[in-house]
């Protein structure tokens, strides 16, 4: 069993009268990429600040490495990178300095500083862009030294809270790519962000918060699972009459494994409990009808499917 | 370890192109404009020879014994000269005292009057001094009667030669009394009270250079912004951090007090007295002072930096005015009236410090604003200090 | 309208640094008039002066300080704050007198005791020297022909004699210079409150993205900055309007005199031109930061060049000439002439035509350069 990294027993955090963390109870393992999703607002900033102590908790205990957090636990802090939701830059220094400050809090050694703000400035692909000044770089640009700022110190535990916001595809890639290269030179790593394919592709468990609890925990495919495996297929049929609609949604809905199925304009729109299984009779259907369609569409649950079954509500607002 | 944020933050301070210039100009900016604004005020003030016309209505003893004590008193070679006369016809005197050439004229006749434009201390000066030489006509008669009174019938015999030698004499002992001086002298040398301005310039720039703590100490402030909160999941102690930042911003501050300073011995040739030594200490206590009440404000207030900095320039902007900025006498109205505003006005301090050393080198009063600049200086850290020892907030 | 309401919006966030600056201006401003009322008035007849008397019961001192006393004021000073030097120093007093130990015995027999004096130079000192020299002399006169009764009496009576003054201006001069006191400071106030104020908000309306917003929409550029330039106008002319009434309540009636109408309408005018410079400045000042500095190096530097704070008449020539190419100039100009205009026709006019006629060039000349700059600023770098 791989030892655990974090533990957080019943955290909880009050604003006055408002709960912002609500007994919250989770542990992370080493080497893995936990993904902490929510919508905004639902407290996972306000975790992330607990557990770096930077916030005064009312209940709970935090362990990190096996040791409690606390302000002045400057051992613990030496391990850990946080990447920050807003971007964290001087705007008087250049990105190498920007980088150098950072890093210099943790490294004191200067020829081991460099090379950690060399291998950062590659992590990120900011090579080129070493003598410029935050306020000449591009969104996505910053995001990135954002990030370099918060790892160059090679840190075995880093938070990452929301660095995909507003950047652009390519820059998106890149900072994906290189939390996963950080995974891989064994780096254990916390990553909140409300966009699920992030999730999909980087996270190996993931944790759903709303309201300053955890509402469902668990590998991708267990959470998934919470949403009973529907899955949804949407087929768009151009020029249908709406007598042979209905005949076709008749014959649909009593197909096995349909929960669902309905018209919306071109569109029709099948919940199915499995989708692959009744893709082959579905299109079967549709060429007994004689009808051409322009494209059918499979969708596998989403988070935000996941989070309307669990609570009733579209995960963004 | 400590000098590599020290060295960021100041390089930080020092990349802050606007706010150095700003920081650093703005003083010397206003020193210019009291400089000239005030170069001429005092010499202004200082006492000139008043002009005025004499228009000799009559001809007779009493008028020329009145017109020679006049020219006595308006000698033109004389520096300490009371008047400038001018010999006019009635008409051109007028016509003077319109376009305000001169202050007044004086018609000379039995009983003479001084004719003026409008009220002023000259006019008045001008009415004293006429009265004074009429006065003397009097003391003349008073004392011819007397000495009448006493000689003796052969000296009677030759009135008319008696009667002048007489009034020679007496005039001769009333211009020899004037000679005589009835007063010693023990006017204080320097009392050029347009320095103090100059001096509230220096206390403005000392307070509102804590401007540098302010926003050094801002910077690694976990609530104030998330540069904060980055140095402070750091394993770098919060306490080396906050004092290479306090000393960054010191180092600055102090450069921009001393090019102030230099400018305006240099440039506008502004007078601090002999005590260059006691001068220095007074700038680097007083720049103490103003970045204690920066960081003070940094660390206790949990509003915006705009607003901090708002809240410093005010405060700054008050007490310098306290203290005499927009005009000399308040000062002295607050010392004299409610002298404990401004034994706690910084401001004030630093420059009741100058003036103690310019005017009459009084040490202890020196020493006193010293100790109560870094009484205050060490208040403010302390409470600073106390408040920075937190390290986890309630909300961020 | 649509401009004008974003601008009243605006306006409504920035209340608070709005109503502190013209709260302390206007402080300022009342503070100016009070201490001026202390300290520049040179029309004072009788001079501030403080005795330190060490021989009380001398017959000689009693005549000498009623001597005093009618002719100055003579002042008591709270010991327990300040000195005597501070007094004089901060020209709180002009002059000390310090009578000696056994002065009038010594005077009486013939010793010639000396009075320890303390002057800062200036006229009134002058005019203090000049009493106690008048009295002296008598005294020293007298002494040889009279004995101590006749003496005293003797020299109380000559010192009454008083010279016939004619006054042949009719102005009150007092309360005019009060009122230009008043609105020579009217000149920071209004410089100030509306270079910080509408640069304030239309930095707002300044920052990139909505200019560019402005810039691309159909709106004409001259309608667009006619619509704010008239926002602005109400602004400007509440603040004189404030500045009118303040000046109303504390000078009282001498305002509504024929002088007075003419201080308002000068004052006017100069709004007219402060509001305009205040719209190119906020056309050529990106920076918001840069608002602070620029506000109080214009208001401060035209008030202190141009006679704002320290009165015309005792500022160097040289400044004055430089101050030429200020509009303040112009506008205080026309306040100190007002000052001692004595009858109001055409030919004694002329002077304040002219000056008036420069502040609207000036205002005509902001308004113009006002226009070329945003032309130009249309396109961004």
């Amino acid at each position: 069993m791989t030892k655990n990294i974090i533990e957080v027993k019943n955290l909880t955090k009050k604003y006055k009268e408002n709960i912002a963390v609500d007994h919250l109870s989770f542990e992370v393992k080493e080497g893995e990429i936990l993904g902490l999703l929510g919508p905004n607002g639902c407290g996972k900033s306000t975790t992330i600040n607990c557990l770096l102590s930077l916030l005064t908790i009312n209940e709970g205990e935090i362990k990190i490495f096996d040791k409690k957090m606390t302000p002045n636990a400057y051992d613990i802090k030496q391990k850990i990178g946080v990447v920050f939701q807003d971007v964290a830059l001087f705007d008087e220094l250049t990105v190498i300095e920007n980088i150098d400050y950072f890093c210099g809090l943790y490294i004191k050694e200067k020829e081991k500083r460099k090379k950690c703000i060399e291998d950062a400035c590659k992590l990120v692909g900011l090579e080129d862009y070493k003598k410029y000044y935050p306020k000449q770089l591009s969104g996505g640009l910053l995001r990135r030294l954002n990030i370099a700022c918060g790892i160059a110190h090679k840190p075995s535990l880093i938070f990452f809270d929301e660095p995909t916001v507003a950047v652009d595809p390519q820059s998106r890639n890149h900072i994906l790519d290189g939390i996963k290269r950080l995974r891989e030179e064994g780096a254990t790593i916390i990553y909140t962000t409300h966009y699920m394919e992030e999730v999909e592709l980087l996270c190996d468990r993931i944790i759903i918060m709303d309201q300053g609890k955890i509402i469902a925990s668990g590998t991708m495919d267990e959470v998934k699972a919470l949403a009973h495996n529907h899955e949804k297929i949407s087929v768009q049929i151009m020029n249908l009459e709406e007598e042979t609609k209905e005949k076709l949604l008749k014959k649909i809905q009593k197909l096995q494994g349909v929960i669902a199925a309905s018209f919306e304009n071109h569109t029709l729109l099948i919940t199915a409990e499995n989708g692959t299984e009744i893709l082959e009779t579905l299109m079967d259907r549709l060429k007994d009808f004689n009808i051409s369609y322009q494209h059918i569409l499979m969708m596998p649950p989403t988070l935000n499917d996941v989070f309307l079954e669990l609570t009733g509500k579209e995960l963004r607002d | 370890m400590r000098l590599h944020h020290f060295k960021y933050a100041l390089k930080i301070l020092i990349k802050n192109k606007m706010l150095i210039f700003w920081t650093f100009a703005f003083p010397i900016i206003l020193g210019i404009f009291f400089h000239m604004a005030f170069s001429n005020i005092e010499t202004s003030e200082k006492f000139q020879a008043i002009e005025v016309g004499v228009v000799t209505n009559e001809e007779n003893m009493m008028t020329k014994s009145m017109k020679a004590a006049l020219e006595m008193l308006g000698n033109e070679d004389d520096e300490n000269a009371i008047f400038h006369l001018h010999d006019l016809s009635l008409e051109n005197a007028e016509e003077s005292l319109k376009n305000k050439k001169i202050t007044a004229y004086i018609l000379l006749q039995e009983k003479p009057k001084v004719v003026i434009h409008s009220n002023s201390i000259e006019s008045t000066i001008t009415k004293q001094v006429m009265e004074q030489i009429v006065e003397n006509q009097s003391i003349l008669m008073n004392i011819a009667e007397e000495k009448m009174a006493e000689m003796s019938k052969e000296e009677f015999s030759n009135p008319e030669v008696t009667y002048d030698k007489i009034y020679q004499k007496i005039i001769e002992e009333i211009n020899l009394q004037r000679q005589n001086t009835n007063t010693i002298d023990k006017s204080p040398k320097k009392l050029s009270y347009t320095m103090i301005e100059f001096y509230t310039l220096l206390a403005m720039s000392a307070l509102y250079g804590g401007i540098f703590g302010l926003i050094s100490i801002n910077q690694i402030l976990a609530n104030m912004s998330s540069k904060g909160k980055r140095v402070a999941v750091s394993p770098e102690p919060k306490k080396k951090l906050v004092i290479g930042s306090v000393i960054a911003s010191y180092l600055v501050q102090l450069v921009g007090i001393f090019l102030l300073f230099f400018f305006t011995i240099f440039v506008l040739h502004v007078d601090y007295g002999e005590n260059i030594p006691g001068i220095v200490l007074l700038l680097f206590v007083s720049s103490l002072t103003g970045l204690s009440l920066g960081v003070f404000i940094a660390t206790i207030s949990k509003a915006s930096e705009n607003t901090k900095t708002g809240i410093l320039i005010s405060l700054t902007m008050f007490t310098c005015f306290l203290s005499g900025m927009m005009g000399v006498s308040m000062k002295y109205i607050v010392d004299s009236n409610i002298p404990f505003i401004n034994q706690i006005n910084p401001a004030s301090r630093i420059t009741d410090g100058f003036y103690s050393l310019y005017y009459n080198n009084d040490f202890s009063r020196y020493f006193e604003n010293i100790f109560s600049l870094l009484l205050i200086a060490i208040i403010l850290i302390g409470i600073s200090v106390h408040t920075l020892r937190r390290q986890q907030y309630d909300s961020i | 309208m649509t401009v004008f309401k974003a601008y009243l919006k605006v306006l409504d966030k920035c209340k608070v640094p709005i109503i502190i600056y013209t709260v302390c201006l206007i402080f300022f401003g009342a503070f100016s008039l009070e201490s001026n009322r202390e300290q520049m008035n040179f029309t004072k007849v009788k001079p501030d002066i403080y005795i330190i008397n060490h021989d009380e019961s001398g017959t000689l001192t009693k005549n000498l300080i009623s001597y005093l006393e009618e002719n100055t004021n003579i002042k008591t000073l709270n010991e327990k704050n300040i000195t005597i030097e501070d007094a004089l120093f901060y020209r709180d007093i002009s002059y000390v007198v310090e009578i000696p130990k056994g002065f009038t015995e010594d005077f009486l027999k013939n010793r010639q005791p000396k009075l320890e004096v303390k002057s800062v130079g200036d006229y009134e000192a002058s005019l203090t020297e000049e009493l106690l020299e008048r009295y002296m002399n008598t005294a020293n006169i007298y002494l040889t022909y009279f004995n101590e009764e006749e003496l005293l009496e003797k020299i109380s009576h000559t010192l009454k004699e008083e010279v016939e003054v004619e006054m042949t201006s009719t102005l009150d001069s007092d309360s005019l210079s009060e009122i230009a006191t008043f609105y020579n400071f009217a000149n920071y106030a209004l410089l100030g409150g509306c270079i910080y104020v509408i640069c304030l908000i239309l930095s707002s309306f300044q920052k990139d993205l909505v200019k560019k917003r402005t810039i691309i929409s159909s709106l004409p550029l001259k309608q667009y900055n006619r619509s704010l330039f008239i926002a602005n106008s109400l602004f400007a002319i509440v603040l004189w309007l404030v500045y009118v009434l303040l000046s109303i309540v504390m000078l009282g009636n001498s305002i509504f005199e024929i002088h007075g109408v003419f201080f308002i309408l000068n004052s006017f005018l100069f709004t007219l031109v402060c509001l305009t410079l205040s719209f190119l400045l906020s056309s050529l000042i990106d920076n918001k930061e840069a608002i602070n500095g620029v506000v109080n190096v214009i208001a401060l530097g035209s008030s202190f060049l141009c006679g704002s704070f320290v009165p015309m008449s005792v500022l160097p020539k040289s400044v004055l000439q430089i101050a030429r190419v200020l509009p303040s100039y112009w506008y205080i100009h026309t306040n100190e002439y007002l000052k001692t205009l004595e009858v109001v026709n055409f030919s004694s006019c002329k002077q304040i035509l002219f000056n008036s006629s420069v502040l609207v060039l000036f205002a005509l000349l902001f308004i113009f350069l006002n226009h070329e700059v945003t032309k130009r600023k249309q396109r961004i770098k």
